[in-house]
Protein backbone atom coordinates (compact mmCIF):
# COMPACT_ATOMS: atom_id res chain seq x y z
CA UNK A 1 0.00 0.00 0.00
CA UNK A 2 2.83 2.40 1.06
CA UNK A 3 4.35 1.85 -2.04
CA UNK A 4 1.41 2.78 -4.18
CA UNK A 5 1.29 5.87 -2.00
CA UNK A 6 4.91 6.67 -3.00
CA UNK A 7 4.02 5.82 -6.44
CA UNK A 8 1.17 8.34 -6.84
CA UNK A 9 2.78 10.70 -4.92
CA UNK A 10 6.26 10.60 -7.11
CA UNK A 11 3.73 10.39 -10.24
CA UNK A 12 1.56 14.14 -8.92
CA UNK A 13 5.55 15.42 -7.67
CA UNK A 14 6.92 14.96 -11.81
CA UNK A 15 3.47 16.20 -12.85
CA UNK A 16 3.73 19.51 -11.17
CA UNK A 17 6.82 19.80 -11.73
CA UNK A 18 6.37 19.65 -15.96
CA UNK A 19 3.29 22.42 -14.87
CA UNK A 20 6.22 24.78 -13.28
CA UNK A 21 8.22 24.09 -16.38
CA UNK A 22 6.09 24.91 -19.07
CA UNK A 23 4.67 28.14 -16.55
CA UNK A 24 8.30 29.13 -16.84
CA UNK A 25 8.46 28.51 -20.85
CA UNK A 26 4.99 30.32 -21.61
CA UNK A 27 5.85 33.23 -19.30
CA UNK A 28 9.15 33.61 -21.04
CA UNK A 29 7.57 32.73 -24.47
CA UNK A 30 4.97 35.73 -23.83
CA UNK A 31 7.37 38.27 -23.07
CA UNK A 32 9.40 37.50 -25.57
CA UNK A 33 6.57 38.31 -28.13
CA UNK A 34 5.90 41.40 -25.92
CA UNK A 35 9.73 42.69 -26.98
CA UNK A 36 9.13 41.73 -30.57
CA UNK A 37 6.18 44.54 -30.05
CA UNK A 38 8.00 46.87 -28.34
CA UNK A 39 10.04 47.13 -32.15
CA UNK A 40 6.72 48.36 -33.36
CA UNK A 41 5.61 51.03 -30.89
CA UNK A 42 8.88 51.78 -30.27
CA UNK A 43 8.88 52.98 -34.49
CA UNK A 44 6.11 54.50 -34.31
CA UNK A 45 7.16 56.84 -31.15
CA UNK A 46 10.65 57.29 -33.33
CA UNK A 47 8.60 58.39 -35.95
CA UNK A 48 6.83 60.90 -33.80
CA UNK A 49 9.95 62.35 -32.70
CA UNK A 50 11.28 62.55 -35.82
CA UNK A 51 8.20 63.90 -38.21
CA UNK A 52 7.11 66.28 -35.09
CA UNK A 53 9.98 67.13 -33.20
CA UNK A 54 9.18 69.86 -30.63
CA UNK A 55 5.87 69.72 -32.33
CA UNK A 56 2.31 68.25 -31.88
CA UNK A 57 -1.28 68.94 -33.47
CA UNK A 58 -3.73 70.65 -30.75
CA UNK A 59 -5.24 67.79 -29.62
CA UNK A 60 -8.18 67.81 -26.55
CA UNK A 61 -6.35 67.82 -24.07
CA UNK A 62 -9.56 66.68 -21.63
CA UNK A 63 -10.49 63.98 -23.61
CA UNK A 64 -6.79 63.05 -24.04
CA UNK A 65 -6.68 62.68 -19.88
CA UNK A 66 -10.15 60.61 -20.07
CA UNK A 67 -9.24 58.13 -21.94
CA UNK A 68 -6.03 57.49 -20.24
CA UNK A 69 -7.99 57.36 -17.18
CA UNK A 70 -10.28 54.78 -18.28
CA UNK A 71 -7.42 52.69 -19.30
CA UNK A 72 -5.96 52.99 -15.96
CA UNK A 73 -8.77 52.04 -14.22
CA UNK A 74 -9.32 49.00 -16.54
CA UNK A 75 -5.22 48.03 -15.71
CA UNK A 76 -6.91 48.18 -12.09
CA UNK A 77 -9.59 46.12 -12.57
CA UNK A 78 -7.84 43.52 -14.49
CA UNK A 79 -5.11 43.27 -11.89
CA UNK A 80 -7.98 42.72 -9.33
CA UNK A 81 -9.48 40.09 -11.49
CA UNK A 82 -5.85 37.83 -11.67
CA UNK A 83 -5.77 37.62 -7.91
CA UNK A 84 -9.31 37.13 -7.48
CA UNK A 85 -8.72 34.09 -9.28
CA UNK A 86 -5.35 33.46 -7.44
CA UNK A 87 -7.12 33.19 -4.72
CA UNK A 88 -10.71 31.61 -5.26
CA UNK A 89 -12.59 34.18 -6.19
CA UNK A 90 -14.67 33.55 -9.13
CA UNK A 91 -17.27 36.61 -8.37
CA UNK A 92 -14.65 38.87 -7.95
CA UNK A 93 -12.30 37.89 -11.11
CA UNK A 94 -16.07 37.40 -13.64
CA UNK A 95 -16.71 40.76 -12.53
CA UNK A 96 -13.33 42.54 -12.77
CA UNK A 97 -12.65 40.96 -16.11
CA UNK A 98 -16.24 42.21 -17.36
CA UNK A 99 -15.08 45.76 -16.45
CA UNK A 100 -11.97 45.54 -17.79
CA UNK A 101 -14.14 45.09 -21.25
CA UNK A 102 -16.55 47.35 -21.29
CA UNK A 103 -13.76 50.00 -20.30
CA UNK A 104 -11.72 48.88 -23.13
CA UNK A 105 -14.94 49.33 -25.66
CA UNK A 106 -15.09 53.11 -23.71
CA UNK A 107 -11.42 53.71 -24.41
CA UNK A 108 -11.92 52.70 -28.13
CA UNK A 109 -14.81 54.68 -28.28
CA UNK A 110 -13.17 57.43 -27.12
CA UNK A 111 -10.91 57.48 -29.77
CA UNK A 112 -13.03 56.27 -32.44
CA UNK A 113 -15.10 59.63 -32.27
CA UNK A 114 -13.32 62.18 -30.75
CA UNK A 115 -9.14 61.35 -31.98
CA UNK A 116 -10.60 60.01 -35.12
CA UNK A 117 -13.35 61.99 -36.03
CA UNK A 118 -15.33 58.63 -37.16
CA UNK A 119 -18.94 59.93 -36.19
CA UNK A 120 -19.14 63.73 -37.14
CA UNK A 121 -22.81 64.15 -36.06
CA UNK A 122 -21.38 63.63 -32.46
CA UNK A 123 -17.75 65.10 -32.81
CA UNK A 124 -16.01 66.89 -35.84
CA UNK A 125 -12.34 65.72 -35.55
CA UNK A 126 -10.08 68.41 -37.08
CA UNK A 127 -7.51 65.51 -38.47
CA UNK A 128 -7.76 63.01 -41.56
CA UNK A 129 -4.46 60.40 -42.08
CA UNK A 130 -4.08 62.16 -45.82
CA UNK A 131 -4.09 65.46 -44.40
CA UNK A 132 -0.20 66.04 -43.17
CA UNK A 133 2.07 64.84 -41.36
CA UNK A 134 0.34 65.43 -38.11
CA UNK A 135 -2.99 63.33 -38.79
CA UNK A 136 -1.15 60.63 -40.33
CA UNK A 137 1.52 59.95 -37.52
CA UNK A 138 -1.92 60.37 -34.43
CA UNK A 139 -3.61 57.83 -36.99
CA UNK A 140 -0.98 55.25 -37.42
CA UNK A 141 -0.10 55.57 -33.29
CA UNK A 142 -3.62 55.23 -32.65
CA UNK A 143 -5.29 52.60 -35.11
CA UNK A 144 -2.16 50.42 -33.73
CA UNK A 145 -2.56 50.81 -30.54
CA UNK A 146 -6.56 50.37 -30.71
CA UNK A 147 -5.72 47.08 -32.48
CA UNK A 148 -4.24 45.63 -30.03
CA UNK A 149 -6.48 47.11 -27.56
CA UNK A 150 -9.67 45.67 -29.56
CA UNK A 151 -7.58 42.24 -29.60
CA UNK A 152 -7.08 42.20 -25.88
CA UNK A 153 -11.49 42.94 -25.63
CA UNK A 154 -11.40 39.81 -27.52
CA UNK A 155 -8.97 37.65 -25.38
CA UNK A 156 -10.75 38.93 -22.22
CA UNK A 157 -14.20 37.19 -23.21
CA UNK A 158 -12.09 34.00 -24.61
CA UNK A 159 -10.90 33.92 -20.99
CA UNK A 160 -13.71 35.01 -19.23
CA UNK A 161 -15.87 32.15 -20.70
CA UNK A 162 -13.37 29.73 -19.98
CA UNK A 163 -13.47 31.03 -16.56
CA UNK A 164 -17.06 30.85 -16.21
CA UNK A 165 -17.02 27.14 -17.71
CA UNK A 166 -14.62 26.41 -13.86
CA UNK A 167 -11.26 26.03 -16.10
CA UNK A 168 -9.25 27.71 -14.35
CA UNK A 169 -7.90 27.34 -10.48
CA UNK A 170 -6.54 29.19 -7.55
CA UNK A 171 -3.40 26.66 -8.73
CA UNK A 172 -3.75 26.69 -12.55
CA UNK A 173 -4.76 29.83 -13.97
CA UNK A 174 -2.27 30.62 -16.86
CA UNK A 175 -4.59 31.76 -19.56
CA UNK A 176 -6.14 34.08 -16.85
CA UNK A 177 -2.52 35.24 -16.64
CA UNK A 178 -1.34 35.89 -20.04
CA UNK A 179 -4.84 37.90 -21.05
CA UNK A 180 -3.83 40.19 -17.40
CA UNK A 181 -0.04 40.76 -18.58
CA UNK A 182 -1.41 42.09 -22.64
CA UNK A 183 -3.71 43.88 -21.17
CA UNK A 184 -0.96 45.93 -18.98
CA UNK A 185 1.15 46.04 -21.98
CA UNK A 186 -1.02 47.88 -24.07
CA UNK A 187 -1.72 50.09 -21.27
CA UNK A 188 2.24 50.61 -20.97
CA UNK A 189 2.28 51.09 -24.50
CA UNK A 190 -0.24 54.12 -24.29
CA UNK A 191 1.90 54.95 -21.03
CA UNK A 192 4.54 56.24 -23.58
CA UNK A 193 2.27 57.43 -26.41
CA UNK A 194 0.39 59.74 -24.47
CA UNK A 195 2.85 62.19 -23.54
CA UNK A 196 4.46 62.00 -27.30
CA UNK A 197 0.50 62.56 -28.76
CA UNK A 198 -0.60 64.75 -25.83
CA UNK A 199 1.69 66.58 -23.83
CA UNK A 200 5.20 67.02 -25.43
CA UNK A 201 6.24 69.83 -27.59
CA UNK A 202 4.43 73.00 -29.50
CA UNK A 203 1.02 72.55 -29.87
CA UNK A 204 0.53 73.63 -34.20
CA UNK A 205 -2.67 75.22 -35.08
CA UNK B 1 -12.49 37.13 2.70
CA UNK B 2 -9.33 36.29 3.72
CA UNK B 3 -6.53 38.77 5.03
CA UNK B 4 -4.20 37.69 2.32
CA UNK B 5 -6.46 38.10 -0.25
CA UNK B 6 -7.48 41.98 1.53
CA UNK B 7 -3.79 42.51 1.17
CA UNK B 8 -3.33 41.57 -2.56
CA UNK B 9 -6.36 43.50 -3.56
CA UNK B 10 -5.19 46.91 -0.96
CA UNK B 11 -1.94 46.55 -2.98
CA UNK B 12 -3.59 47.06 -6.62
CA UNK B 13 -5.31 50.03 -5.30
CA UNK B 14 -2.29 51.14 -3.86
CA UNK B 15 -0.49 50.91 -7.15
CA UNK B 16 -3.88 52.60 -9.18
CA UNK B 17 -3.90 55.48 -6.54
CA UNK B 18 0.06 56.35 -7.44
CA UNK B 19 -0.31 55.15 -11.24
CA UNK B 20 -3.14 58.19 -11.13
CA UNK B 21 -1.25 60.58 -9.36
CA UNK B 22 1.53 60.26 -11.86
CA UNK B 23 -0.77 61.00 -15.03
CA UNK B 24 -2.08 64.06 -13.40
CA UNK B 25 1.85 65.55 -12.07
CA UNK B 26 2.21 64.59 -15.69
CA UNK B 27 -0.83 66.46 -17.14
CA UNK B 28 0.07 69.50 -15.29
CA UNK B 29 3.91 69.40 -15.87
CA UNK B 30 3.50 69.54 -19.27
CA UNK B 31 1.50 72.86 -19.14
CA UNK B 32 3.58 74.58 -15.95
CA UNK B 33 6.90 72.69 -16.95
CA UNK B 34 6.88 72.11 -20.30
CA UNK B 35 10.03 69.60 -20.64
CA UNK B 36 10.46 66.74 -22.34
CA UNK B 37 13.22 64.95 -20.31
CA UNK B 38 10.37 65.30 -17.16
CA UNK B 39 7.64 64.13 -19.19
CA UNK B 40 9.91 60.77 -20.04
CA UNK B 41 11.27 60.62 -16.69
CA UNK B 42 7.30 60.50 -15.28
CA UNK B 43 6.72 58.13 -17.68
CA UNK B 44 9.09 55.78 -17.09
CA UNK B 45 8.36 55.55 -13.13
CA UNK B 46 4.83 54.75 -13.97
CA UNK B 47 5.95 51.95 -16.31
CA UNK B 48 8.17 50.89 -13.50
CA UNK B 49 4.98 50.41 -11.89
CA UNK B 50 3.10 49.06 -14.30
CA UNK B 51 6.16 46.21 -15.04
CA UNK B 52 6.49 45.48 -11.37
CA UNK B 53 3.19 45.28 -9.81
CA UNK B 54 0.77 44.77 -12.73
CA UNK B 55 2.58 42.44 -14.88
CA UNK B 56 5.13 40.99 -12.71
CA UNK B 57 7.79 40.75 -14.56
CA UNK B 58 10.36 39.86 -11.52
CA UNK B 59 8.26 35.93 -11.93
CA UNK B 60 10.99 35.35 -15.30
CA UNK B 61 13.82 35.73 -13.54
CA UNK B 62 12.45 34.37 -9.25
CA UNK B 63 11.13 31.61 -7.98
CA UNK B 64 7.26 33.21 -7.07
CA UNK B 65 4.62 31.00 -8.72
CA UNK B 66 1.78 33.39 -8.66
CA UNK B 67 -0.28 30.59 -8.68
Amino acid sequence: MSAVAANVAAHVAAHVDHYKEQLRHNRLGLWLFFISEAFLFGGLLAVRFYLWGDHRPELDQTIGLIVTAVLLVSSFTMNLAEKAIAHGDRRTFSLGMMTTAVLGLIFLGGVMVFEWGLFPAIYEGHLSPSENVYGAVVFAMTGMHALHVLSGIVFIFVVWNLGRKGNYTSERHWGVEACAIYWHYVDLVWIFFYPALYLIGTPVH
Amino acid sequence: MSEKRSAAYRLSATVAVILAILTVIEYFAAIYVPNTALLFLLAMLKAYFVLRFFMHVQRLWTSEEGH
